[in-house]
């Protein structure tokens, strides 16, 4: 049995280097909002891991990485299932549902809102009990009087003193993720604010594709203002 | 001056003429030197011309920062001063109370060297020929006279000065005291100098055996109150500005009076005491300490020049047998347990010695016509001698090589071990290392691991050599789920995409035999469908992954690789080997061998993993300028281990050191 366990725990390790060395790795958030007239709305996010699939996988062979702990599929169903919870819960909330995808790892939750302020407390802790440290100090709004939909975002300056903490074979999988915000209105888009966002054929929606390094690092801006069309 | 320089020039200048050697001063470096550098000036020189070195992006770099900084115009290296034909060595001197880096580097014109001290504003005195130059607190020192520059910072062992009766010595502040009281009376504090200064005397008396002159020893009072007050008053500006570490303790003139730092202390305290702020014991003991280290500092450095060292290095057998008149810098290390000991902070191991049976230590820098060899050499003890002889009597399987196709291959590592004396002499080792402190403990648990390990039938299943070899890198591609937005209103639609993985293609091989163990575990992998049977060989299954394994045992070989054609070959005995005789010998005449050529790599990155263009091309002319990498152990001599790792230089440079000075200038760019 010992041999058995020297000779496993060999070929984890040798699976290990070799998986750390091999398989790009990167991943895609997706975070949609669509607002109804009233100040409703829904909201989809979506973390897709599927272009590191490979990496991912063999990584959930291995218990730890390079001193962080892989989760198990199991555990990952459960903070899945917590974060669901803590949603139903929450005020203002609705219809919540979730998906796992662990053939391609990809994880999406969507709810429905009474007003969109709903959103601020729930974004930040959702993403946390996903364990991703990402986009703090951000808040939205909308007046259905006005019809200003506002982002307001500010870069947390946490994200980099942790980020820098990270070991550099980790600083990798960060260096080609991606964020998508995708704002969906029922009424055409009159003035958006933010350069680097772009708006569709229809003008009823306002699309911002970015790096998460731009977000880490607060060199990208995701605050948004848009005023819709009378 | 005029004369003095005069005789420089002419002392310099006869130097110059005579024999590169007759400037030797590894004489000078004490017999108790921990460690020694030596760097040969001449067998650099030959390689590369003072002119060319000149010339060269280092030369021109160094010339334009030396140029910004300062009014001095150098025309060259050789205007430094140094003799750069000649050996230059750096040594480190320790005892328990405290730690001296030592350079020693030969003179070729001091009046030159003066001149690189005057320009940057940096004052020195000159006595009986000897020029010294002292940093603001004294605790750095530079002298030189017309063959030899000397220069010694020296560092205190905290662990000597946090002894209670050493602190009490000294008249430091006890280690619960600081920070948790303000510094005593003003009288005591004088009274407490006055003890530190006997003490330092008493010190010193241990450090070397030379009795200490009394000159060193000038009471306070039959100092002038003019450099007292000076001090004083820098103490006092130093003090507001900056509270920790930039203490002035002497001005430079003054440290040639030994003592004075003391005294400066006590005037100091005394300053800090009428301020009545804070607690002042943690800088006080700062400055204490620093004025003692710079007192020991000085006697050592005037005893160096004096001749009074005890013995010389060049006594040391092990030493000069180290010298290699052909390397261009040799480490020599004289106990690793020595050094380490010196170093670590062994009141924490409590006893344990980690580096218990580790010797004289070497480390050689050749640059020859056609290689850079870097060769290291251990010597244990008779105890880790033995155990290291055992574990490393295995050979490396000769049927390996059967597998091996120089053309194919980018790189090789091979080692042979043996795993049953690896095992049997494990715990021996671990309880030389603990066994002091917990010799019942270690022992109950060395028994326990040679009760549970059959270290015999451990052995069998894996005899303890293997070798990998590095074919390449490939391309698979690989799909994957994304989005894709569509124009009118950004609405998200799942898509398939592929892209590409860069795999290693490799081959690896490890000898058993006893392959029972390992048949039951590829039955169960069968079983469990994570092992596929091809007939002749078996495919591990990684999940979701583009990479294949393919495995089979075979004559006492178990075969890993990545690539089913050649695991075919092998099965069906059709491999076609290939390889050189210095592979060959690397391979089976040594424990560890590895081998690796940039050049095979140069243009097989595929261009997705660099990333621009402009990083490819660099990467790939990088891995074009080098050379063939070997690194290999050699069999155990005696109790000695040693291993070397060489380069074979690309067609088209004269020598290594050009080599590296050129591949350093393409990097720059």
């Amino acid at each position: 049995m010992v041999i058995g366990n020297m000779f496993r725990g060999n070929a984890r390790y040798f699976l290990l280097i070799l998986v750390l060395c091999v398989f790009s790795s990167c991943f895609q958030i997706i975070e949609e909002i669509n607002m109804a007239a009233d100040g409703s709305g829904t909201v989809n996010l979506t973390l897709n891991l599927s272009a590191s699939k490979t990496k991912v996988a063999s990584l959930m062979l291995l218990d730890s990485v390079n001193g962080y702990k892989v989760p198990s599929k199991q555990q990952i169903q459960k903070e899945m299932e917590e974060a669901v919870a803590y949603l139903r819960k929450s005020h203002g909330i609705s219809n919540v549902k979730k998906t796992m995808d662990f053939e391609n790892y990809i994880a999406t939750v969507s709810f429905a809102f009474k007003n969109v302020s709903n959103i601020n407390h729930v974004n930040q802790n959702v993403l946390k009990k996903l364990k991703i440290r990402a986009i703090n100090n951000s808040s939205y709004s909308f007046s259905p009087e006005t019809g200003i939909f506002q982002r307001k975002y500010l870069p947390a300056k946490e994200a980099l003193v942790e980020y820098n903490k990270l070991k550099p074979e980790v600083k990798n999988v960060f260096k080609e993720a991606s964020y998508t915000s995708i704002y969906r209105f029922e009424r055409p888009v009159a003035v958006n604010t933010n350069p680097l966002s772009k708006i569709s054929k229809t003008k009823k929606a306002v699309m911002l594709n970015a790096g998460i390094m731009g977000l880490i690092n607060g060199k990208t801006n995701i605050s948004n203002q848009i005023t819709l069309a009378k | 001056m005029n004369y003095y320089f005069k005789s420089a020039i002419a002392g310099s200048f006869l130097l110059g003429t005579l024999a590169v050697n007759a400037q030797d001063l590894s004489r000078k470096i004490p017999a108790d030197a921990l460690a020694v550098a030596t760097i040969k000036g001449g067998n650099l020189t030959q390689l590369m011309s003072v002119t060319e070195l000149n010339q060269s992006f280092f030369g021109k770099k160094l010339m334009e920062e030396l140029a910004k900084d300062q009014q001095a115009d150098f025309r060259g290296i050789a205007d430094f001063g140094f003799n750069l034909s000649s050996d230059f060595y750096y040594y480190n001197q320790s005892n328990d109370s405290v730690s001296y880096n030592c350079f020693l580097l030969p003179v070729k014109d001091a009046a030159k060297i003066d001149l690189l001290f005057s320009k940057r504003g940096k004052k020195f005195t000159l006595k009986d020929q000897v020029r010294s130059y002292f940093n603001i607190d004294s605790t750095e020192m530079v002298h030189w006279n017309g063959e030899m520059l000397f220069s010694v910072i020296p560092t205190e062992k905290t662990a000597y000065f946090n002894r209670p009766e050493v602190r009490e010595r000294f008249g430091l502040s006890k280690i619960d005291e600081v920070s948790l009281y303000p510094a005593t009376a003003d009288s005591t504090v004088v009274m407490d100098a006055a003890t530190a200064t006997a003490a330092v005397e008493e010190q010193e008396e241990i450090v070397t055996p030379e009795p200490v002159k009394k000159k060193h020893s000038i009471p306070a009072k039959n100092r002038s109150k003019k450099s007292k007050l000076k001090g004083k008053k820098t103490a006092a500006k130093n003090y507001k500005k900056k509270p920790i570490r930039k203490k002035v303790v002497a001005e430079q003139e003054e440290t040639e009076e030994m003592g004075a730092a003391i005294d400066m202390v006590a005037v100091d305290s005394a300053y800090t005491e009428n301020d009545g702020v804070e607690d002042n014991s943690f800088f006080y003991d700062i400055k204490l300490k620093k004025g003692v280290l710079a007192k020991w500092t000085a006697k050592m450095s005037d005893d160096f020049f004096a001749g009074k060292s005890q013995g010389s290095i060049l006594s040391n057998a092990d030493f000069t047998k180290s010298v290699d008149h052909n390397a261009e810098v040799t480490i020599w290390i004289s106990g690793v347990e020595k050094l380490s000991n010196a170093y670590l902070p062994l009141d924490y191991f409590k006893g344990v010695n980690f580096m218990g049976g580790y010797g004289t230590a070497n480390a050689k820098l050749f640059l020859e016509d056609q290689l850079i060899k870097m060769s290291s050499a251990m010597t244990f003890n008779d105890d880790m001698g033995s155990v290291l002889r055992k574990v490393h009597q295995r050979k490396l399987n000769k049927k390996f090589l059967k597998y091996v196709n120089e053309d194919q291959m980018i790189g090789y590592m091979a080692y042979a071990m043996d795993t049953k004396a690896y095992l049997q002499e494990y715990p021996k080792l671990i309880s030389k290392i603990y066994g002091s402190v917990y010799a019942d403990e270690i022992g109950m648990a060395t028994d326990l691991f040679s009760l549970l390990l059959d270290e015999e039938a451990i052995g069998k299943v894996i005899k303890g050599d293997g070798i990998f070899i590095f074919n390449g890198l490939s391309q698979k591609e690989v799909s994957y789920k994304s989005y894709d937005y569509n124009e009118d209103n950004f609405e998200t639609t799942e898509v398939m995409k592929t892209k590409k993985e860069t795999l290693p293609d490799f081959l690896m091989m490890i000898s058993t035999e006893d392959t029972r163990l390992i048949d039951k575990l590829i039955a169960y992998g069968v079983k469990k469908e994570l092992v596929k049977n091809n007939n002749s060989y078996y495919e591990i299954s990684i999940p979701k992954s583009p990479m294949a394994l393919y495995f089979t045992i075979k004559d006492g070989v178990i075969f890993l690789s990545t690539n089913g054609q050649e695991m075919q070959q092998i099965v069906n005995n059709t491999f076609i080997a290939k390889l050189n005789a210095k592979h060959k010998k690397a391979l089976l005449g040594n424990n560890y061998a590895a081998y690796f050529s940039p050049k095979k790599l140069a243009g097989k990155i595929p261009a997705e993993e660099l990333g621009k263009l402009a990083k490819v091309e660099k990467t790939n002319k990088t891995l074009n300028a080098m050379g063939d990498i070997y690194i290999r152990s050699f069999p155990m001599k005696g109790n000695t281990f040693s291993a070397e790792v060489s380069m074979d230089l690309p067609a088209g440079h004269k020598n290594a050191l050009k080599y590296l000075f050129s591949i350093s200038e393409d990097l720059q760019k």
